[in-house]
């Protein structure tokens, strides 16, 4: 059987945060929201939070990405990039 | 004439180290992964030897050689210490478990107090020119080593997943060994040409770095 890599919290991060922006800013439902990210309802709710208090979306309970957020999505993006043309691996 | 010339290289290079190092942070400060800690340290501590060379060979010219030997001791183990960081940062950075975690955070620990350790030991004892010229030779020869490890790390990654963009950071890491190896045979037959490799791969090193660094960085935003 394939083992799936653990995903660290900036890749979650990262990940819901390219949902949201996927979605256009349209109202995105919680349990659709899960099921794409695949995590436990409990542990999306914590990162909505946590997210909304860094300032990267606004809304936890209608998660909406922020100017921030798509800058985190921007930023993150390019240092994958960066560490890949370094030779460095990230999973 | 010379020694102006390699004063003007050496504080160039210790500017271009700075500047990597606010981009060699960033995998740290972006995933939170400690594992990422050696790229910025070695580019720090490089860039601090060639502060440290910059100082040490103004001085040369303006004072005996003799107290600066221990100067020159400490930037030789620095410069050692700060390809050490780089390239633990690339032996850890394919192995992601609970295990090589823990493995990182004890090796880490060690080269820090093996850094301290060595800084300690050389500033106690008087330096003579003679065991100065062995360990650089040493030196250099480890610093061979580490280069090498970091260049066949970063073209296996190129091989796996071929891509333009990858290329050239080993390609650079060449060019440091090549660096590295004419540094030796300066020591050696003291040649002008030798001298000049070393200081001109060096700067084409740091430049193949933040040429990368700025492509990643900049173009990204530019096309963003």
């Amino acid at each position: 059987m394939k083992k799936i890599a653990r995903r660290d919290k900036m890749k979650i991060y990262n990940d819901l945060l390219s949902i949201l922006q996927s979605e256009n800013n349209n109202e995105v439902v919680l349990t659709q929201l899960q099921l794409k990210l695949n995590v436990p309802f409990d542990r999306l709710k914590q990162y909505l939070i946590q997210l909304r208090e860094l300032g990267l979306i606004e809304d936890e309970t209608s998660p909406k990405l922020t100017k921030k957020g798509k800058q985190y999505i921007h930023e993150y993006q390019n240092v994958l990039d960066f560490m890949k043309r370094m030779g460095l691996e990230y999973r | 004439m010379y020694e102006e010339i390699r004063i003007a290289i050496e504080v160039v290079s210790a500017i271009m180290c700075f500047i990597l190092l606010r981009f060699m942070i960033k995998p740290y400060e972006i995933t939170g992964e400690s594992r990422y800690i050696g790229l910025p340290a070695g580019f720090g501590f490089l860039g601090a030897t060639y502060v440290v060379s910059a100082f040490v060979y103004y001085m040369e010219s303006q004072m005996a050689l003799f107290p600066l030997l221990k100067i020159f001791y400490i930037q030789l183990i620095a410069r050692t210490f700060a390809f050490l960081f780089i390239s633990i940062t690339y032996y850890f950075s394919k192995k992601p478990t609970e295990k090589s975690r823990l493995i990182w955070k004890i090796t880490l620990t060690l080269l820090i107090a093996l850094l301290i350790t060595s800084l300690l030991i050389v500033s106690i004892p008087d330096v003579t020119l003679y065991s100065y010229r062995i360990a650089r030779n040493i030196f250099r020869v480890t610093n061979l080593i580490i280069i090498l490890y970091i260049c066949i790390h970063t073209f296996r990654s190129h091989i796996k997943k071929p891509d333009p963009k990858t290329i050239l950071i080993p390609l650079a890491y060449i060019i440091l060994l090549v660096s590295q190896y004419s540094a030796l045979f300066y020591q050696l037959d003291g040649s002008l040409s030798a001298f000049f490799a070393v200081l001109i791969l060096r700067l084409v090193f740091l430049s193949v770095f933040l040429l990368v660094s700025f492509e990643a960085f900049y173009r990204g935003k530019k096309e963003a």
